[in-house]
């Protein structure tokens, strides 16, 4: 596969791409909220008059809102304002209109709050200060639990040569896409219309309209240009206000965060604490306990998936027959926890990796070794119970020793080379759907999501239209419709855009050969061609151009429509396993093997990345140059969460490093050489067997280089991210 | 308030600007006086690099720059046409080696290097121009491609 152009090049080098910031409406008025002032309190008064006094502010709270919102049933559960108790800091009160961003922000300042501080928790092991027994079930913070076995643990734990327990803490991390949250909503006759830099259009749509208690027909989302998503702009966040503003002003209403805002209030990873058991007998793992506790901030109960689904995350890929597994999502006073980059799967790899190589170590084995005797293979079960699919894991891990051994052979004393591994599963969301019009010169896809830069829509989308339908690049195009103009898509996450819309493409494609084919009066499917510049359609004997097919009405819309939808067969584990909680079955399942060469200074304890490999089970490659494109990217990424990235609560709930220049990600100078290989022949969820690859690449990073950087130097570090002042810690330098 | 207008040129485009309060940002006068939203907003305190333009031919942060500063200058952003040569020579070097994703931060990079390269011309050096860039962020690409860039403008292509 050749690499192509990207399709969003051109006009994103000459600053003609219109991101969320950049949506300009005459007459708009700018938003901004009316922040609490502490983590946890009562609210006494919230005095909003000095501010609604002020030339052309006008202010939505709490006592506004049934006045404005739609006549269905609200969401009570997620009050858009803090209502008595508030529960972060930074969670709005209210939010002001304002001529002029400089007259938004004195509106704020001229709100009178007063409240009555309650006790702040931030810390989970405050929380739990010894490891939750049963008595965690009945505690007010844990607002999920989830606990699933297999087999007889405690006897195998009994009888075992060796038990290894580890406790791991990671940390929380934010996605840092370069452009804040921004949209600008209008109020258009009886339609509520909100554009926004979204990675789910029909996502934003379905929660808005259920926080505003509106029907979906009323509200139209529209997507902007994303500049960059990576989870964090998965479902709606301003959206709701914006629109509540625009219906109380009868103006246009925009709203963007600042960088600091867009820190403060992001829906981050948050930390968690992991407690790991191994139990080895004659060298093979005989049963492992896992316990989670994750941190989920202001996070509603039974709303979050996180902990049973980051769980599977801790036993995989390694088989395990007899197992316990147990995790807690806990509240505290920070924002709600959202999505970052393949949610909290770069952190249990990082867990799991590291403990399996330090199991392996304390019983005198190869750490490769024995983490390639457990690998799951294709016909294995998972320990909960679901059977592995194609996983070309074994594969990347022994292309990836290889390369280990010669950068071994090859790198100097006090330089450290490691492998990590990890595992991922196309996601599909609620499935998706794509509409194609085959006009007498272009294929057109219609399709309701936006390009945020990964490649999956422009140039992924692209690629399986022309390989489908086997026309040349320059007659396929895709077209962006939004909430009431395109069919339904879940949006774009879970590394599922490629496979749920290019499958979608594909039975679209199908429906459009079997129409064309009736037309020309044959059976089965035509196929298509370009003669003199015309698509023609030729089934059996008969032969016809495009243009002749077409009944007036297509002439007239452009051409033929034939729609497509996907949506993934159901997958089970084994229920029995499970004692409580929700744990979920994988679409397919991807592998992947990094490997680092890291120098680590002697003085400081600093890492240095020196080089990267990564090696990706992808099923088929699509698009050459966006799927190496993700590769890098990824790993830049997890870079950052392996080293540096951590944002830092203060004991009051506070973020420290609500910054770019306090919370560091990576810039160009530490980002070494990257090698990307791709192995292919392993079949995923997508159109020709292709698998996701938005996040398998940022998922064995942190793993990767702490095995690294204990070979450079011997520490053995738990604790995310690997910093200087950590390293040098664990070396017994501070 | 200034007492008489601030006079710049605009990507070649003669501006007069009236009533610039004192503490206005460069950034902001482009964006939403002249509203030219090429030029990118991201943290606005200098650590992204993302609002990066030319003023007088040198890379400047729009971000932390005040308009009354470039009083008399030429500015040159993301938005300057073809006839550019140089910024042109970085607009081909990213598009054929793959050098953006989301495209947020580009607009930044291209003017940072552009910058650099008229500053220096051929003579710049590998280092120099990816100390050139060290100042801006991309979250997509893992600066990888936008290496593969900066050294097919070094080695004279495209």
């Amino acid at each position: 596969m050749t690499a192509a152009i990207r399709p969003d090049a051109a006009i994103k080098l000459v600053g003609a791409a219109v991101f969320g910031t950049d949506l300009d409406v005459p007459g708009m008025l700018w938003a901004a909220f009316v922040p609490a002032p502490v983590a946890h309190g009562q609210i006494r008064s919230l005095d909003l008059r000095a501010a609604r006094a002020l030339p052309g502010v006008t202010v939505v709270g709490p006592e506004e809102l049934a006045g404005l919102v739609g006549p269905g049933e609200r969401d009570q559960e997620r009050p858009l304002f803090a209502q008595g108790e508030i529960l972060y800091r930074n969670q709005p009160l209210a939010v002001v209109a304002a001529p002029s961003a400089l007259e938004a922000r004195a509106a704020v300042a001229a709100v009178r709050v007063e409240v009555d501080p309650l006790p702040v928790v931030v810390d989970l092991e405050t929380i739990f200060p010894e490891w939750p027994g049963s008595e965690a079930d009945a505690s007010p913070a844990v607002t999920a639990h989830v606990r699933a076995r297999h087999g007889n643990v405690e006897a195998e734990v009994r009888r075992a040569d060796r038990v290894v327990s580890e406790i791991y803490r990671t940390a929380s991390v934010h996605q840092v896409a370069l452009e804040p949250h921004a949209c600008v909503a209008e109020i258009r006759g009886d339609t509520w219309y909100v554009r926004t830099t979204t990675q789910s259009p029909f996502g934003v749509r379905e929660d808005a309209s259920s926080l505003l208690g509106l029907p979906e027909s009323s509200l139209v989302v529209e997507g902007t240009w994303v500049g960059g998503g990576f989870g964090g702009k998965g479902s709606s966040f301003l959206e709701p206000y914006a629109l509540l503003l625009a219906r109380a002003t009868g103006r246009p209403v925009r709203f963007a965060l600042g960088y600091r805002e867009e820190f403060r209030l992001g829906r981050t990873t948050l930390p968690a604490v992991i407690r790991m058991e191994t139990a080895v007998t004659g060298g093979r793992i005989r049963a492992r306990r896992v316990r989670l506790l994750l941190d989920v901030g202001n996070s509603l109960p039974g709303r979050d998936f996180a902990t049973g689904y980051s769980i599977g995350f801790l036993l995989g890929p390694y088989r395990t027959k007899t197992f316990e597994v147990e995790g807690y999502a806990v509240r505290t006073h920070k924002p709600p926890f959202g999505p970052h980059r393949a949610p909290f799967a770069p952190q249990c790899a990082f867990v799991v990796e590291s403990h399996l190589d330090h199991v392996a170590r304390e019983l005198n084995l190869d750490p490769e070794e024995f983490r390639a005797r457990h690998m799951w293979q294709e016909g294995d079960m998972t320990p909960l119970g679901q059977k592995v699919g194609p996983f070309g894991l074994a594969t990347a891990f022994e292309r990836a020793r290889a390369t280990a051994r010669q950068w071994r052979a090859e790198a100097p004393a006090g330089h450290g080379v490691g492998v990590g591994c990890g595992f991922w599963s196309t996601s599909t969301g609620a499935g998706g759907e794509v509409r194609l019009r085959l006009g007498p010169r272009r294929l057109v896809v219609v399709e309701g999501e936006r390009e945020i830069g990964s490649g999956s829509v422009l140039a992924g989308l692209t690629a399986v239209a022309v390989r489908v339908t086997g026309l040349p690049r320059d007659r396929v195009s895709i077209e962006y419709g939004n909430t009431s103009e395109a069919p339904f898509d879940s949006g774009v996450y879970g590394s599922r855009t490629l496979a749920v819309l290019g499958r979608a493409i594909e039975e679209a494609v199908v429906g459009l050969r079997r129409t064309l084919a009736e037309r020309l009066g044959a059976r089965g499917q035509a196929e298509l061609s370009i003669e003199r510049d015309e698509i023609y359609a030729e089934a059996g004997e008969r032969r016809a151009a495009l243009s002749v097919l077409l009944t007036p009405e297509e002439g007239a819309a452009g051409g033929i429509v034939s729609e497509g939808r996907h949506v993934a067969p159901p997958r089970s584990i084994d229920e029995s396993r499970v004692v409580a909680g929700t744990f979920y079955p994988y679409t397919d399942f991807t592998g992947v093997a990094h490997v680092a060469q890291v120098a680590v200074d002697p003085a400081t304890g600093a890492v240095r990345v020196e080089r990267y490999a990564a090696y990706h089970d992808a099923g088929t490659v699509v698009d050459a140059g966006a799927a190496q494109a993700q590769v890098e990217g990824g790993v830049a990424m997890g870079l950052g969460t392996a080293l540096t990235e951590e944002a830092i609560w203060s004991d009051d709930g506070r973020l420290v490093n609500d910054g770019l220049l306090d919370y560091r990600i990576p810039t160009l100078a530490e980002v070494p050489p990257i090698t990307v290989e791709f192995i292919e022949g392993f079949a995923g969820a997508g159109p020709f067997g292709a698998k996701g690859l938005g996040e398998p690449p940022i998922i064995p990073v942190p793993a990767t280089v702490a095995i690294a950087v204990r070979a450079a130097c011997g520490a053995h570090l738990t604790e995310l991210p690997l910093t200087a002042e950590r390293v040098a810690r664990a070396l017994k330098l501070l | 308030m200034t007492p008489r207008p601030l006079r710049l040129t605009v990507n070649g485009r003669a501006v007069e600007l009236v009533d610039v309060p004192a503490s206005e940002r460069l950034l902001d006068t482009l964006r939403w006086r002249l509203r030219s939203k090429g030029t990118k907003e991201g943290c606005r305190t200098g650590g992204c690099g993302a609002c990066t333009v030319l003023v007088d031919g040198r890379t400047c942060l729009s971000c932390l720059t005040l308009t009354h500063e470039v009083d008399g200058t030429e500015v040159t952003t993301i938005e300057v046409g073809p006839e550019d040569a140089v910024v042109t020579r970085v607009r081909t070097a990213f598009e054929e080696a793959g050098a953006l994703q989301c495209g947020y931060c580009t607009p930044g990079f291209v003017m940072a290097l552009a910058g650099l390269l008229r500053e220096r011309g051929t003579s710049a050096t590998r280092e120099e121009l990816l100390e050139g860039v060290g100042g801006n962020l991309c979250r997509c690409t893992g600066y990888v491609a936008i290496v593969r860039a900066i050294e097919s403008l070094r080695s004279g292509g495209p």
